[in-house]
């Protein structure tokens, strides 16, 4: 049996909207979702902004509580954000005052992943994203897609289990873009990880996913969980990668299910 | 360099004009002192010890007050920014004591104190204890949230994540409100030691004046010139560019 890695029983997600400081609304971003995520398991989650999609990374992570239900990660409830499950941002969220390596090393140092070779095994992982001359560096000496590796570098360092993505190439032009997506799957097949990657782009997900959950926006439910049974690198002229995307552009395309999508 | 030239050359314009003003006008020293009259006293003040002694008991005075506001400035600026009801208190007398310039206080300073260091420190941390709690209170809300929640999934928390993330990413806002503050210190002590006794750059000036000494007035004017120049642009100035240079909040040229 495939052990499963992250659960997600019932879990309903309020946020109170009281922005305004008149009336405290409610704003419900997930609604009763149930999904499961097995080991080493590239899953996909896609859809339209609002969708609740980054709130799902977050519960992951720790750093978000549950209004209702349950996220379970090793079959146990997800406390507080420890090192297992490490996130990569959009906007990268690299330490400006840090140089490159001490950014890969800032995992290390913690109290969870004390290694006393922390610079090392850094460079080793900056080595691995093809970053290691770049060590000395500040961040602010980098494009964003080698920052992007970077953060990358730094998420894989502490060796996490679950390794989180919110749109982390979103940021980035077409031509980085694809050359990461390339790049991610190259680290992956080194280092086996469960990746869970949220994204809008239906192609960047049929590219990388083992698995595509796609999400409807306000309040987020699932419309769609499909594996994607083709062996990667892909190519798009594959009959059935064109069936799973016209199966998830019906669905995004729908009225009545995305209103203002921005997909 | 040729910028550094230039400057000389101006100064050296500058007073050569106040000279002749002054000794072709016929302008008594009591009320414009020749510029001659400015170096001797200069040469004498400093020679006898006097003026040295001046400039370091106020550099005594005005560091006291100045670190004591940063302690109580730092704490009260934590506070706010954690407990929003304080802040909308209290964080806002702060604003409006900021208005208020610290000569108002001497009344108050001296009846409580004294003629006394007392009394000035007191101004000096009234004054300057303002700019640095609210950069400390600013400096905590600008945290981006995603830069605590990246160091949170790497493992850090508790004192780690004060220690290597929360102060680091405050520090750049918080230098700025250190140079402010120390701004503030240096005005609020000159003005301070105008009313009290004892030594002081205040007190030498404040003397010239009731000896009629316009001489020694001015070089105290120019002490507290270059003193506070030094000290505010070149000092901080230069631990400022260099931690926005560390921090990526400026280009390196």
């Amino acid at each position: 049996m495939i052990q499963s890695k992250i659960q997600f029983l019932n879990v309903t997600k309020h946020f109170n909207n009281n922005s305004t400081g008149k009336s405290s609304r409610k704003d419900t971003v997930l609604e009763n979702l149930s999904f499961e995520v097995f080991a080493e398991e590239f899953v996909c989650i896609l859809g339209p902004s609002g969708s609740g999609k980054s709130t799902i990374l977050g519960l992951v992570a720790g750093f978000i509580k549950p209004t209702l239900g349950e996220v379970l990660f090793n079959s146990k409830s997800v406390q507080r954000p420890d090192g297992s499950r490490t996130l990569v941002f959009q906007e990268y969220a690299l330490f400006p005052w840090l140089n490159i390596l001490d950014n890969v090393a800032f995992g290390l140092t913690t109290k969870n992943h004390k290694n006393n070779h922390a610079k090392e095994k850094a460079l080793e992982y900056l080595n691995l994203v093809g970053l290691s001359a770049y060590k000395n560096h500040s961040v602010s000496q980098l494009s964003g897609g080698m920052k992007q590796r970077v953060a990358i570098a730094r998420a894989l360092a502490v060796d996490p289990e679950v390794l989180l993505l919110d749109e982390p190439f979103g940021a980035l032009d077409t031509q980085s873009r694809e050359s990461m997506q390339t790049e991610l799957l190259r680290l992956l097949s080194k280092t086996k990880k469960t990746v869970l990657f949220v994204t809008h782009s239906v192609d960047e997900a049929l590219k990388l996913a083992d698995r595509i959950i796609v999400i409807g926006a306000k309040p987020g439910k699932i419309l769609i969980d499909t594996t994607v049974a083709v062996s990667k690198p892909r190519d798009f002229k594959n009959l059935q990668l064109s069936e799973i995307r016209n199966k998830i552009l019906d669905k995004l395309t729908h009225p009545d299910i995305f209103m203002g999508s921005d997909i | 360099m040729r910028i550094a030239l230039i400057r000389i050359i101006f100064f050296l314009v500058l007073f050569l004009i106040w000279y002749l003003i002054v000794s072709i006008g016929h302008v008594p020293s009591y009320i414009v002192p020749s510029p001659v009259l400015v170096l001797d006293s200069f040469y004498h003040g400093f020679m006898k010890g006097g003026y040295l002694l001046a400039i370091y008991s106020s550099l005594i005075r005005v560091l006291t007050g100045y670190f004591l506001a940063l302690s109580v400035g730092i704490i009260t600026g934590i506070l706010l920014a954690r407990y929003y009801l304080l802040d909308i208190t209290f964080g806002k007398i702060i604003l409006a004591l900021q208005s208020i310039p610290s000569v108002a206080w001497v009344p108050l300073a001296l009846l409580w104190f004294g003629v006394t260091d007392n009394a000035v420190i007191f101004i000096i941390i009234l004054e300057a204890v303002l700019p640095v709690a609210l950069s400390t209170k600013n400096a905590m809300k600008n945290i981006q949230p995603n830069l605590i929640r990246a160091a949170q999934t790497l493992g850090s928390r508790g004192l780690h994540l004060y220690k290597n993330v929360i102060i680091k990413a405050m520090i750049p806002e918080l230098v700025t409100g250190l140079r402010l503050s120390w701004a503030f210190a240096w005005r609020a002590l000159i003005a301070g030691e105008l009313f009290i006794s004892g030594t002081g750059i205040g007190q030498t000036l404040e003397l010239g004046r009731s000896l009629a000494d316009m001489a020694q007035v001015m070089a105290m004017i120019i002490t507290i010139g270059v003193i506070g120049f030094l000290t505010e642009n070149i000092f901080f100035g230069s631990i400022e560019k260099k931690v926005r240079l560390a921090w990526g909040l400026e280009g390196g040229n």
